[in-house]
């Protein structure tokens, strides 16, 4: 009698439990077959903080990332359909506008920054020089709709795609609603972003010991860039997503307030993000408006070119009262040995992130 | 015996384990009753209805003013009825422009509310700035965009842009404008209101209540804080006054009639 019952439970256990399985098997099953939404493996780096985008509520599809990179390629983003977001960032410099000093807009328009590496995003807490976004999804608005880059509102881009069958088909692959709308554009275009995670460099793959070995140059360099310089450029995003004024001359054809445009604090004058350094060898020029060409005319700056201005970080002024932090000529070839081990080929060359 | 009706009850508990999750799915909406409810913003400058352009009101601190401009963003509507339960409109379809220049923007019509009886309203003045740009808040954009209620250079909105001119004893018709949002996540501008009822609404599938709300330009200037235009009469990223000018806001929604 005892074993009946059991059975019993067994049975009816599983009765549940199959029609369960049967339903998800199923609804797996429709989503890949109907949308093509394979769902791309995102691995997050073992020597990487967690990221601080919610990557569940935009789980990476295959449809959604090769929309989210038809849109990065696509001029059609901007006011005379020629500007795409990989115009200013461009793949082979991590994503940068190479060689130039500030980003180039709409009809030969200039900007007043230079277009920052894109790599790690989902690891940022905000965007921008000065922090005046603070969501990956938001972020495609800002140089869209600014005046001096894509020139573009988005209402009209909405259009654009909507006009484009193509756009039609991809964004119905794409997402469950089938709607060319803000959201799902924005999301697509994270979906692209989101992938672009840089943690192959010579520098990762001696922190996760596989295999490779910092030379005695770079060695020095790493020494003297954790005494010197891993305060700000720290853990290993190479940033602590801090805002400082690191004494540079203000230029009065800009004469930029930096993060004192998002908060209103005279506090914030003159400060800007901390960039990570990672793929710095290949992201020239340097500093938020493009003012140095190589990392050598950046360290020469910290040494002896900073200048007291309001709000001037406390990191540059020393016990003495001198301004900078000082390096001999020795310690400036041992840090760019060491930060150009931060270059990350693998990156550079991805082909899914190819415009061709 | 007893096991016998302890097997009967197993059996049925899992029948009705297993059912009951086919009877969720099967459940439509079309069930619970729900009716729509209609709000009619009204901009008044203390009483009077507001007159864009043309009339001159005189305000705190002896300065006179008019109004070229008034547009303001209400998102999150909850709905509390008698029993104190909570209906919470859509997020995503809960975003809302105001422009006093369009009458169509100044009554709102939600639908498939459940129906009840309701006591209270709340809203957000702006965009809750945890939501955004998350819960369809963006698919708000091109609506405040073409309204110019968004800084493309921060992509963040502005809950309240309001312009016109002022004058005082020592200068004429100088112009103000208020543009005010959250300043990323530095400072959060965003504010929430709850207004009751002057008498229950009633909503059904055959009753669409309709309630009126005003809002005060005057305690824009003068409420909790008191500003001058002649101090300043430019005020957008401002961490000092913006949080006292949608302070000042908080107060400015009423129930005019319901």
């Amino acid at each position: 009698m005892k074993y009946s019952v059991f059975i019993l439970l067994i049975i009816f256990l599983s009765a549940c439990q199959n029609e369960g399985l049967d339903e998800s098997y199923q609804n797996l099953n429709d989503e890949n077959s109907d949308n093509e939404n394979i769902f791309l493996d995102l691995e997050l780096p073992s020597n990487f903080p967690e990221p601080t985008y919610e990557i569940e509520n935009n789980r990476p599809t295959q449809a959604g990332f090769e929309l989210g990179k038809k849109l990065f390629y696509d001029g059609k983003l901007s006011s005379t359909g020629v500007i795409s977001c990989g115009f200013c960032h461009i793949q082979d410099f991590a994503f940068t506008h190479h060689t130039h000093v500030v980003s180039h807009g709409v009809n030969g328009a200039l900007g007043t920054r230079n277009a920052p590496s894109l790599q790690n995003m989902i690891f940022m807490e905000d965007f921008n020089w000065d922090g005046s976004v603070s969501h990956l999804d938001a972020q495609p608005i800002v140089p869209i709709t600014t005046e001096f880059e894509m020139n573009e509102s988005i209402t009209n881009v909405l259009t654009k795609l909507q006009n484009d069958e193509e756009y039609v088909q991809l964004f119905n692959a794409a997402f469950e609603n089938d709607t060319i709308d803000t959201q799902n554009m924005l999301r697509a275009i994270s979906q692209f972003v989101m992938m672009m995670v840089s943690a192959d460099s010579k520098y990762d793959k001696v922190v996760r010991n596989e295999g490779s070995h910092f030379n005695e140059m770079e060695e020095a360099g790493k020494a003297v860039f954790d005494q010197k310089c891993a305060g700000c450029h720290s853990g290993s995003l190479f940033t602590d997503q801090s805002y400082r004024n690191n004494g540079l001359p203000i230029d009065p054809q800009y004469d930029d307030e930096g993060r004192m445009r998002v908060t209103g604090e005279e506090a914030d004058k003159y400060k800007f993000k901390v960039p990570s350094l990672r793929n710095i060898a290949v992201t020239f020029p340097y500093m938020h408006d493009g003012r140095y060409q190589t990392l050598r005319d950046v360290l020469d700056h910290y040494d002896s070119g900073v200048v007291q201005t309001q709000n001037l970080d406390s990191v540059f002024i020393q016990e003495n009262g001198q301004l900078g932090i000082p390096l001999t000529e020795i310690e400036k070839d041992e840090i760019i040995a060491y930060l150009n081990t931060l270059t990350d080929d693998n990156f550079l060359l991805d082909d899914r992130f190819s415009e061709f | 015996m007893k096991l016998r009706i302890y097997i009967t009850a197993l059996c049925i508990a899992f029948l009705i384990a297993c059912s009951s999750d086919n009877a969720t799915d099967v459940v439509d909406d079309s069930q619970i009753e729900v009716g729509d409810l209609k709000i009619n913003f009204t901009n008044t400058v203390g009483d009077e209805p507001l007159n864009l352009n043309t009339q001159t009101y005189v305000k705190n601190g002896g300065e006179t003013y008019k109004v070229n401009e008034l547009k303001y963003i209400i998102s999150n509507i909850v709905l509390t009825d008698t029993e104190g339960n909570q209906f919470v409109y859509p997020q995503a379809d809960s975003y809302f422009l105001i422009n006093e220049e369009v009458a169509q923007s100044k009554t709102i019509t939600l639908d498939s509310i459940d129906a009840n009886n309701y006591t209270s309203i709340t809203f957000g003045f702006g965009v809750d700035q945890t939501n955004y740009p998350l819960n369809g808040v963006d698919n708000f954009v091109p609506e405040a965009e073409e309204s110019e209620m968004l800084w493309s250079w921060s992509a963040g909105y502005k809950f309240l842009k309001f312009e016109g001119t002022y004058s005082t004893d020592e200068i004429t018709d100088q112009p103000f404008l208020y543009h005010i949002g959250s300043h990323g996540q530095n400072l959060d501008n965003y504010r929430e209101i709850s207004l009751n009822f002057m008498q229950p609404l009633a909503l059904s599938a055959s009753n669409t209540p309709e309630l009126n709300i005003g809002f005060d330009v005057q305690k824009i200037f003068n409420s909790d804080f008191q500003l001058l235009l002649s101090d300043k009469d430019d005020i957008q990223i401002d961490p000092v006054n913006a949080p006292k000018i949608v302070d000042n806001i908080t107060n400015a929604f009423e129930i005019i009639l319901n």
